[in-house]
């Protein structure tokens, strides 16, 4: 059963992708986003990466769409046409690919007992034996981010902390007057239509 | 005893839910435009939530005996109940707003245009600056169809 | 029983994945998105009983809100065109 619903949380998550790739449209490629994320979270949730589905629900699935939102809003809302197909660019990421799926042919097994990371004598062992009574929380992996590794959570928070100023900045966090426009005066000053063509003539431009 | 009514109680409301969203599913691949699959995800959507959300409630206090997840499916219960009609309805209005003009049984459109939709959708009852509009859109949009009701009563 | 919710669970989202995909608007594909939303939430729920550890309830608290997010903002984002900087907040709705 679980493997059943792994197979088809990943053929959902390859479908969506195959979709976002297809579609000129970058408002629509934002949304199928959005469900990229939530369909990879719940594979994570059923492979038992619960940390990582929080993660990925709360990055992928909430902020990263603001912020393609907040980028899209300076820009237009379909995708360039390009003349030509770049043939080149496609043989690098296939080669590309190819040496990332060769690189995890060496790692073992999903689950496997005599993997590295479990037979590894002072890792595994210690974590699990002595974490309890060491840090404390019952949860292993809770106690390896907030206290084995701590400097290292703490340097990760950071950068995210500094990489979120800085789009925010780039962003741009200034309050419109409300007299600067006004979409309820006339028919004239609709809020943009993204649904047709000339959705990118009526948008504001800073 | 309790053990066979807990069973069977939960198999009929999960067997009930099942149909609920599998229908709502259904109803959102098959009806004509967005509204009326907006009607069939969002209604379906939310009874399939609160069926299914009974039987983990009734699986977790009898047979996990756990009150502490019933809770929490309780949570989820309530945040589902305010949040998907909020995001149902905000869909429907900015839908109108950007000019989807919803259309009748036989697919015709109902309004003239996608400005008379925003026009509509900009009416509200205590409106502050352009209600008169959209009220007048409104009212000539039904006149209209009236008149056109008659036409082809007539003919 | 929790197996049977699974299946259909997993049926409807193809089905929601499809409409997603299909279109034709972007109202089409944001409702399928919501829609789907709601699904993985239960699925999630429903798949924490199914192997015996209620635990998972906590992320589908997450999921149920992350998703009512997601879906304001890009409504919002289609009607102002902006993620409005409050500057309509006052008198509006």
């Amino acid at each position: 059963m679980e493997t059943l619903v792994v197979v088809v949380l990943l053929t959902f998550l390859a479908i969506t992708a195959i979709g976002i790739i297809v579609l000129r449209d970058l408002l629509g490629a934002v949304i199928l986003l959005g469900l990229y994320s939530f369909i990879a979270a719940g594979a994570f949730v059923v492979l038992d990466a619960v940390d990582v589905a929080f993660t990925e629900a709360a990055v992928g699935s909430g902020i990263s769409t603001i912020l393609f939102l907040g980028a899209l809003s300076f820009t237009k809302h379909e995708q360039k046409k390009r003349g030509h197909d770049s043939f080149v660019a496609l043989l690098f990421v296939v080669v590309t690919g190819a040496l990332l799926i060769y690189g995890t042919l060496d790692m073992p097994h999903f689950g496997r007992i005599d993997s590295p990371a479990q037979t590894h004598p002072d890792l595994a062992v210690r974590f699990i034996e002595q974490s309890g009574s060491e840090v404390g929380p019952p949860n292993i992996v809770t106690s390896v981010l907030a206290s084995y590794r701590g400097y290292d959570t703490l340097g990760e928070t950071l950068v995210v902390f500094a990489a979120g100023i800085a789009v925010l900045s780039l962003l741009g966090l200034k309050r419109r007057r409300p007299e600067d426009d006004m979409p309820e005066d006339t028919p004239d000053h609709l809020p943009g239509d993204p649904l047709s063509g000339n959705a990118n003539e009526n948008q504001t431009h800073y | 005893m309790i053990d066979w009514i807990v069973w069977s109680v939960s198999w009929v409301l999960m067997l009930i839910g099942c149909v609920f969203v599998v229908s709502g599913a259904v109803g959102l691949i098959r009806m004509p435009d967005l509204y009326t699959r907006l009607h069939a995800a969002s209604l379906t959507d939310t009874g399939g939530a609160i069926v299914i959300s009974l039987v983990l409630i009734i699986q977790s206090v009898f047979v996990f005996g756990s009150a502490m997840a019933a809770i929490k499916v309780l949570l989820i219960l309530f945040f589902t109940l305010f949040t998907s009609p909020t995001a149902s309805h905000a869909l429907a209005k900015t839908a109108l707003l950007c000019g989807q003009v919803p259309t009748d049984g036989h697919g015709n459109p109902i309004l003239e245009s996608p400005e008379q939709a925003t026009l509509l959708a900009r009416s509200r009852p205590a409106d502050y600056r352009s209600g008169q509009d959209g009220e007048r859109a409104r009212q000539e949009a039904a006149e209209r169809r009236r008149h056109d009701d008659n036409a082809g009563d007539q003919s | 029983m929790f197996a049977t919710a699974v299946v259909a669970l997993l049926i409807t989202m193809a089905l929601t994945l499809a409409r997603a995909l299909m279109g034709p608007t972007l109202f089409d594909r944001l409702l399928a998105v919501n829609s789907f939303g709601t699904k993985t939430v239960l699925l999630i729920a429903v798949y924490g009983f199914m192997t015996g550890r209620p635990d998972f309830l906590d992320i589908a608290l997450v999921y149920a809100l992350i998703n009512f997010v997601g879906t304001i903002a890009v409504l919002k984002f289609f009607e102002y065109d902006d993620l409005g900087s409050g500057a309509y907040q006052e008198d509006d709705f």
